[in-house]
């Protein structure tokens, strides 16, 4: 079966066995506590009840003027401060509850508010979070040329640690810090700003609920939303680091995919065209496709080279000449994981037919990482190329050969 | 200053003002309410309290107790399919907040389930995700081929139309199911559809909170966690197809911006090999040294990279028929996209120029005349010196 569907049914399997694993954890730890919970809460509401002889009816009036008043308790939450704390946990998706549009025309404005904010604010965030880390590299490296290191490149453990430490680091300050202003504990605090800067948002801690601090703490306010935004630029960054990768996999794999089928079926063109030609100073050349590395390019060779000073009507040397690149760049527009759709063959022009064959060719790799290194494979007729021979191996005299 | 930092200060200030305009229209839109409401809510208690004769510590008290048990109303949450619907929440980040761990100790674990759990689901659905399109594009493509259209490639603008159409059908037929289900109306349970799968999770409506349902209720329980976790595939397919380009468009650029200055210290350290790339009828003889050899290639390699950045804008821009004619020039300033105004002399610019003779009159933002045939020779003999 082909690697990304086996890739998917695994990660389904392996969230829904990490769903029921969860599950029981939860059921084990929070059931036992709820049913006690739940029987003394309840208790206590019939003593009262006995206590003020309340009806039926009016102890139920009670509740749904209690329950309805909940969000009131923590003071004004639309005027303006309040909206902003409101539009920040829509468009990160924090989502709290603490206040949620009471006006129909509310829901419908924040529905669309969140279809165009969530987008904004993901790639917002993945972008400040892609400079943030191509900064803290420069200032590593820095720091081991400083050091007087015998190695200054910044390896990716390296950034994982500096990743990991800074969200460490953020959901510390955010705890102490909220611990102070609101009461809390620091651990209730700490969870606070985990749940907070993971998004997940349950609304049972939430900042800037006592009594009109959103109204008159503006300091603190002012803080509260740097926070949040600053907190989840520094996740963000740690995602974009470690997780996004795998975001692309399956798209990598099918571009793989497809520019080893268009290659194959040069190849089979190839041979079938080879057969009949006696031309053997430039025979087949088909490369094999490298796992995830190379990719065939076929590039004139002198003798299909005459043919274009060769007396053919301008259309048909254009043609060939067009086929031949945009062959080439197709190719490499793979390699390089630029292009949408994988149909190499996508010469249109009616007089030429893809015959761009026998050349010699050279494929090459250029990594993505921090260091830039470009490796070239280079053929010369009639010989099987080994992947991963550097160019600077090779000798000067195979220059020529292309 | 690098594309990188404009684009990513640009988008800062978007956000910022997205943000600033989005609290007025809220604050317009719910103040006045939220004042009428606490006004009444406020008289009413008063009522209640003076018709018991509560003082306000009792009154106090009681909303305390009322508040709490609030969670145990909607029936138990923490048996085994309340914690997996809990644990759900998590993971997806939706995040309700209708049930939260009261312990300590499911704090920490909440903590750390959520610390695998959250890649482990984004990675998941963006892989279905991608799985999805790819499916859905061979089956428009076979429709196409069935209905016997003339071009059967299926384009960008056909996917992201079939992606919108899906997301609206899935929230249309959840609000339904959740309408019916919850006693909400329809636009409420399609409010609920919508911020359930969009992870934002307010919790103001909570799907299986009414009459036990979580134990009761098991076929409405299944229904509701398969259509959570579907929904937030479709949703997170049409992510896959429309967003997740953009999320990676910093670090490609910096990919590429490394390369060209890997590319410019080479060249400069091999002593002037530039100057054999910037002049094209000579570099035939040129190029056969082994270190300049060697700084060809890289440029080439430059080259086709740029021209294939090209390329790829072309393919954007929906152009047909586009075919890449290479004019390298200097290195040093490769631009990967040249504007149409920028190119005022094909033969003379900088970089690479990605022209389009178009075989169809349509629209070109790039164009530039037919080149002769001399200019043909001319490029091939350079071809040779690769």
């Amino acid at each position: 079966m082909k690697k990304q569907n086996v890739r998917t049914l695994s990660l389904i399997l392996c969230m829904f066995s990490y769903l029921l694993v969860g599950a029981a954890v939860f059921d084990a730890l929070e059931s036992e506590t709820e049913s006690a919970r739940k029987r003394f809460l309840e208790q206590k509401r019939n003593d009262m009840k006995r206590k003020y002889r309340f009806t039926e009816d009016d102890y139920r009036e009670i509740e749904r003027v209690v329950l309805q008043a909940e969000p009131h308790r923590a003071g004004r939450q639309w005027k303006f401060a309040g909206s902003f704390y409101f539009a920040i946990t829509v468009i990160t998706t924090i989502g709290y509850g603490h206040a949620a549009p009471g006006t129909d025309a509310g829901k419908v404005f924040c529905m669309f508010y969140a279809v165009l904010g969530i987008p904004l604010t993901l790639v917002m965030f993945q972008s400040l979070g892609e400079r943030m880390n191509t900064f803290v590299r420069y200032l590593l490296s820095r720091v081991k040329r400083c050091l007087g290191l015998h190695r200054t490149e910044i390896s990716m453990e390296n950034m994982v640690l500096v990743g990991f430490l800074s969200c460490l680091g953020t959901l510390c300050v955010g705890a102490a810090a909220f611990s102070h202003f609101e009461g809390w504990t620091f651990f209730h605090a700490y969870y606070y700003c985990f749940i907070t800067l993971t998004t997940i948002g349950f609304g049972d801690f939430v900042a800037l609920q006592k009594k009109e601090d959103l109204q008159e703490k503006t300091p603190y306010v002012v803080f509260s939303f740097m926070y949040i935004l600053v907190g989840l630029t520094v996740i963000g960054a740690f995602l974009n680091l470690v997780v996004l990768r795998f975001l692309t996999m399956n798209s990598e794999d099918e571009k793989r995919d497809a520019q080893e089928r268009a290659s194959l079926k040069r190849g089979r063109n190839l041979t079938a065209m080879n057969s009949g030609r006696g031309n053997h100073c430039h025979s087949n050349l088909f490369l094999p496709i490298e796992e995830g590395t190379s990719c065939t390019n076929l590039i004139l060779s002198p003798g299909e080279e005459r043919k274009l000073y060769s007396p053919l009507p301008l259309h048909a040397n254009q043609c060939r000449f067009r086929s031949q690149l945009s062959l080439l760049c197709t190719c490499i527009c793979y390699h390089l994981g630029l292009c949408n759709s994988p149909t190499p063959s996508q010469n249109k022009c009616p007089e030429c037919n893809i015959n761009s064959v026998y050349y010699n060719s050279v494929s090459y790799r250029i990594q993505g990482s921090s260091s830039t290194r470009i490796n070239t494979v280079l053929s010369s007729p009639g010989s099987t190329v080994s992947p991963g021979l550097s160019f600077r191996e090779l000798p000067g005299a195979r220059r020529k050969s292309l | 200053m690098k594309r990188q930092n404009i684009r990513t200060l640009v988008l800062i200030i978007c956000t910022f003002t997205y943000l600033l305009v989005g609290a007025a229209v809220f604050d317009a839109l719910e103040s006045k309410m939220e004042i009428t409401q606490k006004k009444v809510l406020d008289d009413r208690k008063r009522e209640l309290m003076d018709k018991y004769n509560l003082s306000k510590v009792n009154f106090d008290e009681l909303e305390r107790v009322v508040l709490q048990l609030k969670p145990h109303k909607a029936g138990v949450q923490w048996r085994f399919a309340g914690s997996f619907y809990f644990a759900i929440t998590v993971i997806t980040t939706i995040g309700y907040g209708h049930a939260a761990p009261s312990t300590d100790g499911g704090k920490v674990f909440c903590m750390f389930y959520a610390l695998l759990g959250i890649p482990l689901t984004l990675v998941m659905f963006q892989s279905l995700g991608e799985r999805i399109n790819t499916f859905v594009k061979y089956l428009l493509h076979r429709l196409k081929k069935c209905l016997g259209l003339r071009h059967t490639e299926v384009s960008m603008a056909n996917m992201v139309c079939i992606g919108l159409i899906s997301c609206m059908s899935t929230l249309c037929v959840g609000a339904a199911a959740f309408s019916r289900y919850e006693d909400w109306s329809f636009f409420h349970a399609y409010y609920y559809c919508f911020i359930t799968l969009t992870t934002i999770g307010f919790g103001d409506y909570v799907a299986l909170q009414k009459d036990n349902a979580l134990q009761t209720n098991p076929q409405y329980v299944a229904f509701s966690f398969m259509y959570i976790l579907t929904g937030l595939t479709v949703i997170g397919a049409f992510l896959n197809l429309v967003v997740l380009r953009f999320m990676t468009m910093n670090a490609e650029d910096e990919r590429r911006d490394a390369e060209q200055r890997t590319l410019l210290s080479r060249s400069r350290k091999t002593g002037g090999g530039g100057g054999t790339m910037s002049d094209p009828p000579s570099s035939s003889g040129a190029a056969h040294g082994s270190g300049k050899g060697l700084c060809n290639v890289y440029a080439e390699v430059l080259h086709f990279q740029s021209m294939c950045s090209c390329l790829w804008y072309k393919s954007q821009e929906k152009m047909r028929y586009s075919i890449p004619m290479i004019i390298s020039h200097d290195l040093s300033t490769s631009d990967t996209y040249m504007e149409h105004s920028e190119i005022s002399d094909a033969l003379h610019s900088n970089g690479c120029v990605c022209s389009a003779l178009q075989e169809h009159s349509g629209t070109s933002s790039v164009y530039t005349g037919l080149l002769s045939p001399a200019h043909y020779q001319r490029l091939s003999k350079r071809r040779s010196s690769i």
